[in-house]
């Protein structure tokens, strides 16, 4: 442990991931966008369980000085390009094609919400949901029915959306206090089966099954400015996903997911952060409802079926589970996938459960596991390729 | 209200074949299996393709139909359980949701995402039961699902290899020991599984129209819920479960108010709730 004391500034994240650890409090600017640009993720096996910390920390790349000053600035430099690139992308985006491309952005940045509020339940708290399209489906319904019935400002619905996922979420958690994986696995299909037939089909709240009318807030009514929406909002819940991995809430939730009774042992409270970790997720995939509905213009029941709630679990595994980086990229993928490539769209959902066969049986930590190296480069290491992780497998554990 | 539980009854029994297919899967794999359903839709529409299409004679088409589902059962449990025997159980279930979805996409490629009609196994008129008018395919249903049902019971109890699938599911070093391969096991659980719901699918097909899915989304939900009304590692638990769901649901959608929609899932996800909360392991099932 005492080689922590000379590593490379970068490494601090790797500590701050450790339950036992204690929190590092400051925060250092250029690592924030480092960071929400995907820097180090908290990646499965990484970080969380003291053994696996204890393999990696003793490679032989602690021991080597970081990069050079101009190794940084290419590093940092490559992250601004990316990051201004996707802000700057909407402007250059014109005419009939270029509208086609704003939509495809905003359904991708949405999705990537969906993603973070799966990924808080499935790969962070390791509570699996099967049902997780009720809780993005309120959030819709409330945002279109406050907006086109009751007439209040978009604001208004938005938070109220995020209230509402909080609260059906919040509901489900209760049940999952006392459940615990493939028991849990079958109350959340069955909630989000109910959701879509009975609570999406009360005819006085949703419109039945004509759907409801979900305008374009006011000064957001084009696309491209809906584009930036979105992405305001997507950036701030990476924020603040980021954080409450990095604080002491963060830690807490891991140390639940690997094992419940020693987290209690330690003095976590279970039943708090358990239900914390329902409410944040239903916060996320709330707000993100609530953009899908105006994105849409028009929400309807039978968008929230099973085979979505099984997308939005398939992306999130295939992308990596716990991983931010690959959660992004696995959303991004599931998302535009249909969408870029028209013709083929029958095939997405078979590729995806294929893809997701072969992660589960053969590449476990999704894409963000084949990615890793890249990602160790923007955190200041090499690209070369790594021993294998430890990979655990005990447990009632979501992550593979 | 005496065809609602008549036609509770058939229903039940299809309810109670299903989940006689996850407990079988459980007791192998400790595992939910998602893919369940599934194999009924596909058996359906493989019957589907031969007979109309193919103009092959209509028992022919079913008997392959039910091989070649139980062929993929066994293809399955080769290709994807197997490698993930230590994995955690909840990764298990998400692959079998993998396998369910990646089922309902090949259909829908193959066939297509619209309805269409598998004719009845015996064409006539409804015949009269306790006064209740029923369809002769809801009563061969109804007949060759109990029959099953009786077939396994015998078989699990009086054949060796019957004994066999269940002490593997209770002691798998133990029963390493006396000399039965609990992978072979394993095979043949996933391959009775998939035949039984590929027996189911295709009864419940005939007579009505299919589509990508369709047990899937009528079915899966209820079965699950039979399963754990009976108690997820009890096989005769599961038809009593079934039975329980079946007349829940056909009740339900007699007594609730036709204004909540949805009703009959709604009465389901109450029992589930119910039974998990209240008694978990079932009505059947060991205490754990």
């Amino acid at each position: 442990m005492t080689e922590r004391a000379g590593r490379r500034p970068s490494s601090r994240k790797a500590v701050s991931a450790d339950p036992g650890a204690p929190a590092t409090g400051d925060v250092d600017p250029v690592d924030v966008v480092a960071e929400l640009a995907g820097d180090v993720a908290i990646e499965p096996g990484e970080g969380i369980s003291s053994e696996s910390e204890g393999f990696d920390q003793i490679s032989a790349e602690d021991t080597e000085p970081g990069p050079s000053a101009a190794g940084w600035i290419a590093r940092r430099g490559l992250i601004a390009i990316m990051v201004l690139g996707v802000i700057a992308a909407p402007l250059f985006y014109r005419g009939d094609a270029g509208q086609t491309k704003l939509t495809w952005m905003a359904i991708g940045l949405i999705y990537i919400i969906f993603g973070l509020s799966i990924n808080v339940l499935v790969g962070y708290a390791g509570q699996i949901s099967l049902g997780h399209q009720a809780f993005v489906g309120v959030g819709a319904f409330t945002s279109a029915y406050i907006v086109s019935v009751s007439h209040a400002s978009f604001w208004v619905a938005f938070v109220l959306a995020g209230v509402s996922g909080a609260i059906s979420a919040a509901l489900l958690g209760f049940i999952a206090l006392r459940l615990r994986g493939l028991f849990l696995a079958l109350i959340t299909l069955a909630y989000g089966t109910v959701a879509q037939f009975t609570l999406f089909n009360i005819s006085s709240l949703t419109g039945g099954g004509a759907g409801a009318r979900a305008p374009r807030p006011a000064g957001f009514t084009s696309n491209r400015q809906f584009a930036y929406l979105c992405m305001a909002v997507t950036a701030a819940l990476l924020y603040v996903d980021w954080r409450m991995v990095r604080s002491k809430v963060g830690r807490a939730i891991f140390a639940i997911r690997e094992n419940e009774l020693s987290a209690a042992s330690f003095g976590i409270n279970i039943t708090g952060y358990k239900l914390l970790a329902f409410t944040v997720s239903g916060v996320f995939a709330g707000l993100g409802g609530s953009l899908f509905a105006h994105q849409q213009q028009l929400v309807q029941a039978s968008s929230f079926d099973f085979t979505f709630a099984l997308t939005l679990v398939l992306m999130v595994v295939v992308g990596g589970l716990g991983s931010r980086v690959g959660v992004l990229i696995g959303s991004t993928f599931f998302a535009l996938f249909p969408l870029v490539f028209n013709a083929i769209s029958l095939y997405t959902a078979l590729i995806g459960a294929i893809a997701l066969l072969l992660t589960l049986t053969r590449f476990h930590g999704g894409i963000a596991e084949q990615i890793a190296p890249i990602l160790r480069w923007f955190g200041g290491g090499t690209l070369r390729k790594h021993p294998r992780r430890v990979v655990r497998t005990g447990g009632e554990s979501v992550s593979p | 209200m005496k065809q609602f539980i008549v036609l509770g009854l058939i229903d039940g029994v299809v309810y109670g074949l299903l989940a006689t297919g996850l407990v079988l899967v459980y007791k192998g794999a400790r595992v939910f299996n998602f893919a369940q359903a599934e194999f009924g839709t596909v058996a359906a529409f493989l019957a589907y393709w031969m007979f109309e299409k193919n103009h092959m004679p209509y028992w022919l088409s079913d008997v392959l139909a039910v091989i070649i589902v139980g062929l993929l059962g066994f293809l399955l449990e080769r290709l994807i359980v197997r490698k993930l025997f230590n994995a955690p159980r909840v990764t298990m279930l998400v692959a079998t949701a993998g396998i369910a979805l990646a089922l309902i996409q090949l259909e829908i490629i193959i066939a297509g995402a619209n309805a269409v009609p598998l004719p009845p196994a015996i064409q006539g008129v409804g015949v009269s039961v306790l006064g209740v008018i029923v369809t002769p395919q809801q009563l061969l249903t109804f007949v060759a699902l109990v029959g099953l049902g009786v077939a396994m019971g015998y078989f699990f109890s009086r054949t060796d290899l019957g004994l066999a699938v269940l002490a593997t599911s209770q002691e798998p070093v133990a029963t390493e020991l006396v000399g039965i391969g609990t992978r072979r096991m394993s095979s043949f659980i996933w391959t009775m599984a998939a035949v039984l719901g590929g027996i189911g699918g295709i009864l419940i097909g005939a007579g009505g129209s299919i589509f990508p899915s369709f047990m899937t989304t009528s079915y899966l939900l209820g079965a699950f819920t039979a399963a754990v009304v009976g108690g997820i590692d009890s096989l005769p638990g599961a038809f009593v479960g079934g039975v329980v769901i079946g007349l829940t649901r056909d009740l339900g959608g007699y007594f609730l108010p036709k204004t909540i929609p949805g009703g009959p899932n709604l009465l389901v996800f109450a029992v589930l709730v119910l039974i998990l909360l209240v008694r978990p392991q079932g009505l059947l099932g060991a205490k754990a």
